[in-house]
C-alpha cells in the first residue's frame, strides 16, 4: 500500500509540476461529450441523430489535433472576469452616451451623415445577430471547453453589440424622426443592395456546420474583414462627418471584435503547430469564405462612400477590409507567402 | 440621467428575425434541431419571456453576485469549518460536486444549442444570457470543489466524474443527452428550463442549501444559494415555448413534459433522496425528502402545468407511490455498493435514525427494516465481507438505475418487481413502468447497453467485481466506503437471532 501524494489539482491535469491557473482550473475538460475512449459523444442509441450530427461535424471535421484540450485563450477568460471586464466597458458605454445625449449630440448630424446611419449602422444588427448564431453554434459544437467558453463569451459580446445599435437605433429615432431609422432595418437589410453580399455570407455561414468551417468562416474570415468596416472604418469616417459619438462607440466595440481575433488567431496557429497539414484545410476554407466577405465589403463600400465628409473611396474600403483580414490570418501563420504577390487584388 | 429606459429600445434587440433567401429556412432551421413539429413556423414569432433583461444590466448584476459569492469563499478560507463538518454533510457535497458540476457545463451546450436554433430572435438572446449563466455555475462549482483536493481525493470527482464509467455517470449522462442537448431546442426549452430548473434543480439548490446552513457549511450554502439566482431568469425560457407548443400540439407537450419529469424524478431520488434523507445528520433535516418533494414539486409544479392547460403526468399514481419507496431502496444500493461511489455513505439507520424514518415513512420498516437488520448484524458480527458486493444488481434499460423498486402486491406484500418488454427477440427489464413506457415510445436508447450488458457482453475485463471498479474509473483512494459505521452501535447488544430464509420473501 502506497501512501496517495496530496493531490494538488484535478487528476485530469496528469503529472504536472505547474499549478494550472485559475482559468485552467476552471474550464479544463468540462465537457463530458469529449470524454476519453467514449464510442460516441452521447450515451444513447449509438446511431441517433445527435450521434451522427456530432460524429460528422465534430468529430469528422477535416481539421484535427490529437489534444484540443490542449488549446488556451490568450486572455484566460473566466465568467467572473468576463463580467467584471464587460461591466465596466458596459459603464463607459453608458458615460459616453449619457453625455452626448445631454448634448442633443444627435440634433446636430448632418442629414446626409444620418442617412448612412440609417442605411449602414442601424441595419448592422441583423448580420451580428447571424454572426451571434454561428458563434453560439461553434461554442456548441466545439471540440474542447476551451473553445466552448471563448465562443460563448464572443457570443455574448456579439449579442452586446447588438444592444447598443439598438440603443443608437432607437436614440436616432427619437431625435430624426422622419429618417426612417427605427424602422426600415429589416427592409433594407433584406433588399437593400448594399446589405446582400454581407446577407449571403451570413445566411451561408448559418449552414457551415463543420465546426471547423464554422470558425473560419465567421471568426476568421467574415468578422474581421466586415468589422473593419462596420467599427473601424465606420467609426473613422463618423468622426469626419461630427458625430464623435460613433466613433468613440465603435473604439468601446471594437474591443471585443480584437479579443475574439486574439482567440481565433490562437486557435488557428494552435491546430497547424499541432498538425501543419490543417493548414491546408483552414487555406481551403479561408479562400472560399474571403470571396463571400469580400463581395459583401464591395456592396457595402458605396455606402459608406457616400458619407458627406471624409469619405473614402469603394477601393480603401476594400484595400482596407482586406488589409485587416490580412492582419488575423497573419497572427494565425496563415497569411500570403510574401514572396507570392496576391494575384488579381 | 438621460439614458433611455430599457423599455423604449430593446424590442429593437428583440426583433432579429428576417426572411432567409440565399438559403433554405428549413436548412438553417432543421426540423430536429428546432422542432417546430406542428406548430407553424409563424407562430413563433409570438414568442415572448416575461422576464426582460438587458446586456448592461446583466453583467451589472452579475458581477455583483460575483463578487459576493468570491468575497464570502475568501472570508471563510481560513476558518477550520470544513474539518468540523460531518462526513455524512461531507458526501451530500461530494455526491453534488461530482454529480452536479458537469451537468451545469453540459447546460451551456443546452443553451447554446437554443441560441443558434432557436426559432424566435429574443428567445435565442435569452439563450445566451442562459449560457453565460451556466459557465458560471459549472466554474463556481469547480472553483469550489477544487479546494478541497489536496484534503480529500474524493473532491476530484468534482471535474472526473462524468469522464468515467460510473454507473452514475452513465445514468445521469445518459439522462442529460437526452433533455438537454440530444432533443430538438422546442424540446429542450420544455424539459431543462421548465421542467427541470423551475422543478427539480429549486429541490437541488433550496432544500440542500438549507440543509447546508443546518450543518454548519455556509461555504457551500453561499455557493449553491448564489446559482439559484439565475435560474429565475433563464428558466423562464420554457414558459414562452411552451405556451405556443401548448396551442398547436397539447400532445407532444404533454408528453415532453412527462418524460422529463419522469427521468428527472428517477436521477433525484438516487442522489437528493439519500442526501436529504440518510446524509444530512438526522438532527439537522429540516424536512424529509418525500416533505421537500410535495412542497416543491407537486405542489408547485403542477399548478404550473395546469396553468398551462395539462394534465398530470400518466404515471402520478406509480411516481407517488415511488416517493416512500425508490429513495429509500436507492439509498441502500448505493450503500451496498458502496466501492462504486466517490463519497463516503453514511448508512444513518442508527436507532434514532430509524425513528425519524418510521414517522417520515410509515413503511419504511416493513419494506426496509428487515434488510437493514441483516446488514446491522453483520456489521457487529465483523463479518464484513458480507455487507460487500460479490456481483451486480440488475440495471434498468431506461434510466440505467438498479431495478430495486418494491411495490405493495394484492397479497398486501411488498416485492421488487421486474418490467419486462420484448422487441425484436430482445427482451429488456426495466424498474418501473415509467420506465419501460418511455423507452417503448422513444427508442432513444435502443441500442444502447446498460454497465451490465456491457459486462455481459464481455466488454468490461475481468469479469468480477475489480473488473467492473476499474471500468468504472475508481481508484483505491476514491472508492466510497461508510464512515465509521458507528450506526451499527446501536444494537451491539441485541439478540442476533439465525435468519432463515423464507421462499418468495
Amino acid at each position: 500500500m502506497t501512501t496517495a501524494k496530496r493531490r494538488r489539482t484535478w487528476s485530469a491535469f496528469g503529472e504536472t509540476r505547474r499549478v494550472p491557473s485559475e482559468y485552467e482550473v476552471m474550464t479544463h475538460e468540462t465537457n463530458w461529450t469529449l470524454r476519453a475512449g467514449r464510442k460516441v459523444p452521447f450515451e444513447q442509441n449509438p446511431s441517433s441523430p445527435a450521434n451522427l450530427w456530432f460524429l460528422t461535424y465534430r468529430e469528422g471535421s477535416p481539421l484535427k489535433v490529437d489534444d484540443w484540450n490542449a488549446f488556451r485563450d490568450p486572455d484566460q477568460l473566466t465568467y467572473r472576469t468576463y463580467v467584471g471586464l464587460q461591466d465596466d466597458e458596459e459603464t463607459k458605454a453608458e458615460g459616453l452616451l449619457t453625455q452626448y445625449a445631454e448634448a442633443g449630440a444627435d440634433a446636430t448630424l448632418s442629414e446626409g451623415w444620418v442617412s448612412v446611419l440609417g442605411r449602414l449602422f442601424a441595419p448592422a444588427r441583423y448580420p451580428l445577430h447571424g454572426a451571434q448564431q454561428v458563434q453560439a453554434y461553434i461554442g456548441h459544437i466545439a471540440p474542447s471547453s476551451y473553445i466552448t467558453n471563448a465562443s460563448a463569451f464572443a457570443t455574448a459580446d456579439l449579442l452586446r453589440r447588438v444592444t447598443r445599435i439598438a440603443y443608437r437605433t432607437r436614440e436616432l429615432q427619437l431625435a430624426r424622426p422622419g429618417s426612417g431609422i427605427g424602422e426600415r432595418e429589416r427592409v433594407i437589410w433584406e433588399d437593400d443592395p448594399a446589405w446582400q453580399g454581407a446577407r449571403k455570407a451570413v445566411e451561408t455561414a448559418l449552414i457551415a456546420y463543420d465546426w471547423a468551417e464554422a470558425f473560419t468562416a465567421i471568426d476568421l474570415v467574415l468578422l474581421p474583414t466586415l468589422d473593419d468596416v462596420l467599427l473601424t472604418q465606420f467609426g473613422a469616417v463618423a468622426r469626419a462627418n461630427g458625430d464623435e459619438l460613433a466613433w468613440h462607440l465603435s473604439s468601446l466595440l471594437a474591443a471585443d471584435a480584437r479579443r475574439r481575433e486574439r482567440w481565433s488567431a490562437a486557435l488557428a496557429a494552435f491546430a497547424i503547430d499541432q498538425r501543419p497539414g490543417n493548414i491546408d484545410v483552414l487555406r481551403k476554407w479561408i479562400d472560399r469564405w474571403s470571396v463571400r466577405a469580400d463581395e459583401a465589403v464591395a456592396a457595402l463600400a458605396p455606402a459608406l462612400a457616400s458619407a458627406p465628409q471624409g469619405a473614402p473611396s469603394v477601393d480603401d474600403v476594400l484595400d482596407s477590409a482586406r488589409a485587416a483580414r490580412a492582419r488575423v490570418l497573419d497572427a494565425a501563420g496563415l497569411g500570403l507567402h510574401p514572396a507570392v504577390p496576391a494575384a488579381g487584388v | 440621467m438621460t439614458l433611455l429606459k430599457r423599455e423604449e429600445w430593446q424590442h429593437l434587440v428583440r426583433e432579429v428575425d428576417w426572411t432567409l433567401s440565399y438559403v433554405d429556412d428549413e436548412a438553417v432551421y432543421p426540423e430536429w434541431m428546432s422542432g417546430t413539429g406542428k406548430v407553424p413556423r409563424e407562430a413563433w414569432a409570438k414568442w415572448e419571456e416575461d422576464y426582460k433583461v438587458s446586456y448592461p444590466e446583466y453583467v451589472a448584476t452579475q458581477r455583483e453576485k460575483e463578487s459576493s459569492a468570491y468575497a464570502v469563499k475568501a472570508a471563510l478560507q481560513r476558518s477550520t469549518a470544513w474539518e468540523n463538518l460531518s462526513e455524512g454533510w461531507k458526501s451530500s457535497t461530494k455526491m453534488h460536486f461530482g454529480g452536479v458540476t458537469l451537468v451545469e457545463s453540459e447546460a451551456v451546450l443546452a443553451e447554446l444549442k437554443m441560441a443558434r436554433f432557436g426559432l424566435n430572435g429574443s428567445w435565442r438572446n435569452m439563450a445566451v444570457f442562459g449560457a453565460l449563466d451556466e459557465i458560471r455555475h459549472a466554474q463556481i462549482t469547480l472553483f469550489f470543489g477544487h479546494e478541497f483536493v489536496g484534503k480529500d481525493p474524493q473532491y476530484d470527482w468534482t471535474q472526473k466524474m462524468f469522464h468515467t464509467n460510473d454507473w452514475v455517470a452513465v445514468s445521469l449522462r445518459n439522462l442529460f443527452d437526452g433533455m438537454m442537448v440530444t432533443s430538438n431546442v422546442v424540446d429542450i426549452a420544455i424539459q431543462l428550463p421548465l421542467t427541470f430548473e423551475t422543478g427539480f434543480t429549486n429541490l437541488q439548490f433550496v432544500a440542500l442549501s438549507a440543509d447546508a446552513l443546518e450543518s454548519g457549511d455556509v461555504n457551500f450554502a453561499n455557493m449553491i444559494s448564489s446559482i439559484q439566482t439565475d435560474e429565475a431568469r433563464h428558466a423562464q425560457q420554457g414558459g414562452p415555448t411552451l405556451e405556443i407548443l401548448v396551442e398547436h400540439d397539447p400532445v407532444r407537450a404533454q408528453w415532453v413534459i412527462d418524460k422529463a419529469f419522469w427521468g428527472s424524478a428517477r436521477a433525484f431520488a438516487a442522489l437528493t433522496g439519500p442526501a436529504m434523507d440518510y446524509y444530512t445528520p438526522v438532527e439537522h433535516r429540516k424536512q424529509s425528502y418525500r416533505e421537500f418533494m410535495e412542497e416543491w414539486i407537486i405542489d408547485q409544479f403542477v399548478r404550473t402545468i395546469e396553468d398551462y392547460g395539462l394534465k398530470k403526468p400518466w404515471f402520478w399514481d406509480e411516481f407517488m407511490k415511488g416517493l416512500d419507496t425508490w429513495h429509500h431502496a436507492l439509498h441502500m444500493g448505493l450503500w451496498y455498493w458502496r466501492p462504486t461511489l466517490w463519497w463516503k455513505p453514511t448508512a444513518a439507520v442508527s436507532k434514532d435514525d430509524r425513528d425519524w424514518l418510521r414517522e417520515k415513512y410509515p413503511n419504511w420498516e416493513k419494506v426496509y427494516g428487515d434488510k437493514w437488520d441483516v446488514i446491522i448484524d453483520n456489521v457487529n458480527r465483523g463479518d464484513m465481507e458480507l455487507t460487500l458486493p460479490e456481483t451486480l444488481p440488475w440495471l434498468c434499460s431506461m434510466c440505467h438505475l438498479p431495478c430495486c423498486v418494491a411495490t405493495l402486491g394484492y397479497d398486501n406484500r411488498w416485492r421488487v418487481r421486474d418490467y419486462p418488454l420484448k422487441h425484436n427477440g430482445v427482451t429488456y427489464h426495466f424498474c418501473t413502468a415509467g420506465c419501460r413506457q418511455i423507452w417503448w415510445k422513444d427508442r432513444d436508447n435502443l441500442n444502447h447497453p446498460t454497465v451490465i450488458d456491457r459486462f455481459l457482453a464481455g466488454e468490461i475485463q475481468p469479469m468480477d467485481v475489480g473488473g467492473i471498479l476499474g471500468y468504472m474509473g475508481l481508484t483505491p483512494d476514491v472508492m466510497g466506503d461508510d464512515p465509521d459505521y458507528s450506526w451499527a452501535a446501536d444494537y451491539k447488544d441485541r439478540l442476533i437471532v439465525p435468519r432463515v430464509p423464507v421462499a418468495g420473501a
